[in-house]
């Protein structure tokens, strides 16, 4: 192409002649052709082509353009440096532009600039020479270049704020693997550290007792194509934990085959630590309203245990006696003797169920038979109506489906309403001294416990604010039980209400969802 | 004292254990026992009265010992009764005591305790029984009296001579003599005075 411009100078052979101008008609075509401005100036940088793409381009005219300085269409201080820039070159031979091409600013015929693409070739064999000019509007690229820088560092901005990471992994290996600024801090690692494979990540990585969950997740997701949704804790180098949020998803290709994996981070280490404060404060306070339930019951069990022990002594005391006489029964001795053994494992058992339901433990959900848990409840609440003399009727409906709940928080809940009903009914005439505990399967496939009295009942005032915590109506009371209960319940996934009880008192009910594993799980043991 | 019948402990509460070894207890000391494990089955129970002593549980569901106490008392009862008690409850045992109960006994208890506490028990209830069936006799003798009889043994208790006696009935001296001596003799009494006491015996209560 640099060959294919002369200028138009007279040539004797008529078929050179001939020949110049069918190239000059194609060079013409070629400049008026190209989107991009081509402009040919002589030595001095007077401009001697212009073309379409050009007048387009900066706004003037060939006409205009031809024949003026090339520094018109540059803005201050190119504009004045250009001649100096000709002068340069010539003088030492050394190409700044030529052949390298760079970005320059452009000025239009308005005086607008823009930013654009500049490619110089020296016209060969030209003596003085001449140079072609390529100059492309590159603003729209320009724009494009700037909001995708800004777009990256506001994500890589959003990414740090938010704490969250991504990467991209190129299964088919078609492109360089990604992983983003945030993902290499969040997990500590160097920006020219290798990626880690999966299995050294669980081994390594993982909290031990997270890692098969995740490793099972992962092949779960690997295995059916599925999206990876997980929590877990990572060990960092340094000993501290974190806690992650991470989300995969595989893209296929049109072929069905794992292209690549897209994933993100979020390190929730924060929010879980917060989260982690508030239960355990919540479960501080849960020990601590069963502790003074208790306390409120440490009467009765003391009753309670000193039940068997009297007995025990008492059979004792009858055995000395009929070994001394010598016509004495043995099977009298051996009864007695094993009334002694019972005893003592019953005072062993009120004990040990003392201790399972004080003891400050970690919150652990499990398939509960509620029958059966009204039975292990029966020894605290019983000691307890048996001291302010009342009975405990206890009727569960047989065959109930299996919750998924935490035994002793549920026994707590129970426990504290029975507590309230026997504290309802301490002014009641006998023959009303009645608590019922009873249990059964609603319409809606929840279980419901109901507590029922016939004691004072409830004042209309006192309901308003019955489930606030430190409310109490009665000395000595928390007014912790019925909230805690309420939020033991809640978290359960149940309900806790009161409604009168027929005749006087009041019930107060509450549902456990029946757990759906739970339920197949029980039919099968029936 | 129609008949002589042997005491026998009854003993109510509601725990089986330690009804149950109360109820050895009392056999390996060869007292007849009998055990109910409620009140209301202590109170349905057929016992005709028969002497003895009530062991009973202070706390009980549905009807407490105390509130059993009160019953038997409507009932005129006069079996005496041993409280257990567990720790506690000593208000309760004052009530109990107030309400006529003749002792408590605290759980865990030595046996020698409760035994001897029983022993006392059965010695009260013989007392009182003794008492009880002195009087029906004294009334007996009394409802044998003539009315003339009667007016003389008022005035003699109310402690007149004859002369002012046969002044008041208006009968002659002779008269209310020969009246008195029937009087002491229908009365089984030895002496003034031992009338005197069985007719106060048998009277003051009532006023």
């Amino acid at each position: 192409m640099p060959n294919a411009k002369t200028k138009k100078t007279h040539h004797p052979a008529a078929d050179r002649s001939v020949r110049a101008s069918a190239m000059e008609q194609e060079f013409r075509a070629l400049l008026d052709a190209a989107v991009n401005a081509i402009v040919v100036i002589n030595h001095r940088g007077i401009i001697e082509e212009f073309s379409l793409a050009a007048e387009r381009i900066f706004g003037y005219t060939a006409t205009e353009a031809v024949g003026r300085n090339v520094s018109l269409l540059m803005p201050e201080p190119f504009r004045s440096a250009h001649d100096g820039y000709l002068e340069r070159y010539y003088a030492t031979g050394e190409a700044r532009i030529i052949g390298v091409g760079r970005e320059v600013r452009a000025q239009r015929k308005d005086g607008t600039t823009f930013a654009a693409d500049l490619s110089v070739g020296r016209v060969s064999g030209t003596e003085p020479p001449r140079f072609v000019g390529i100059i492309r509007d590159i603003t729209a690229r320009k724009i494009a270049e700037e909001r995708l820088q800004r777009s990256e560092s506001e994500l890589r901005l959003a990414q740090e704020i938010a704490n969250l990471g991504n990467y991209v992994i190129h299964l088919d290996q078609g492109e360089r693997d990604y992983r983003s600024p945030q993902l290499l801090r969040v997990l500590g690692m160097d920006e020219s550290a290798p990626p880690v494979p999966p299995e050294e990540y669980f081994a390594r990585w993982v909290h031990p007792a997270d890692a098969d969950r995740l490793r099972d997740a992962y092949r779960d997701m690997e295995s059916s194509g599925g999206t990876l949704d997980i929590e877990y804790r990572l060990i960092m180098p340094d000993g501290s934990e974190k806690h992650l949020h991470h989300i995969a998803q595989t893209v296929y290709d049109e072929h069905g085959r794992p292209a690549k994996r897209i994933g993100t981070i979020h390190d929730i280490t924060d929010r879980r630590r917060a989260e982690d404060e508030a239960r355990q404060l919540q479960e501080r306070l849960t020990h601590f309203a069963r502790l003074s339930t208790m306390g409120e019951m440490a009467a009765g069990l003391a009753h309670e245990i000193n039940q068997p022990l009297s007995a025990i002594a008492t059979y004792a005391q009858a055995c000395q006696r009929f070994i001394r006489q010598p016509d004495h029964d043995d099977a009298d001795i051996l009864e007695s003797l094993e009334q002694i053994n019972a005893q003592a494992l019953r005072a062993g058992e009120v004990i040990r169920r003392l201790r399972n339901f004080v003891k400050n433990r970690e919150v652990k959900r499990e398939p509960v038979d509620c029958t059966k848990l009204l039975e292990d409840l029966r020894t605290l609440a019983e000691t307890d109506a048996r001291l302010h003399n009342i009975w405990l009727r206890i009727e569960p409906q047989g065959n109930l489906p299996l919750v998924y709940a935490d035994p002793i928080q549920l026994q707590q809940v129970i426990l504290n309403l029975v507590r309230n009903a026997i504290d309802a009914m301490a002014e009641v005439p006998e023959p009303r001294r009645e608590v019922m505990l009873s249990t059964r399967l609603t319409g809606e496939g929840e279980i419901e416990v109901v507590v029922a009295d016939h004691g004072t009942g409830l004042a209309p005032e006192a309901t308003e604010h019955l489930f606030n915590p430190f409310f109490t109506t009665k000395t000595g009371g928390t007014g912790l039980g019925l909230a805690i209960s309420r939020s033991i319940v809640r978290a359960h996934g149940g309900r806790l209400w009161h409604t009168p009880n027929e005749g006087s008192g009041a019930r107060f009910h509450f549902t456990l969802p029946v757990s759906p594993a739970a339920v197949s799980a029980g039919s099968k043991d029936e | 004292m129609i008949k002589e019948t042997k005491p026998t402990v009854f003993v109510v509460d509601d725990d089986a254990a330690v009804r149950d070894s109360l109820r050895m207890l009392l056999k390996s000391v060869g007292l007849p026992v009998e055990v109910f494990e409620s009140g209301q089955e202590f109170l349905d129970a057929e016992r005709d009265d028969r002497p003895g002593c009530l062991v009973l549980d202070i706390r009980m569901p549905g009807m407490s010992g105390l509130e059993l106490q009160v019953k038997l008392n409507e009932r005129h009862s006069i079996l005496p009764i041993i409280f257990i008690t567990g720790h506690g409850d000593v208000p309760m045992a004052v009530e109990a005591m107030q309400a006529g109960a003749v002792d408590f006994i605290q759980k865990p208890f030595r046996d020698q305790d409760l035994l001897d506490r029983i022993n006392q028990a059965l010695e009260k209830d013989a007392g009182s029984r003794r008492m009880l069936a002195e009087r029906n006799m004294i009334r007996k003798r009394l409802e044998s009296l003539t009315p003339r009889e009667r007016e003389v043994l008022d005035l003699v208790v109310a402690g007149k001579a004859n002369k002012v006696i046969a002044g008041d009935l208006n009968l002659s001296q002779r008269t209310v003599e020969i009246h008195r001596a029937r009087v002491m003799e229908k009365m089984e009494a030895h002496s003034l005075a031992h009338l005197v006491r069985m007719v106060l015996e048998v009277e003051r209560p009532e006023e």
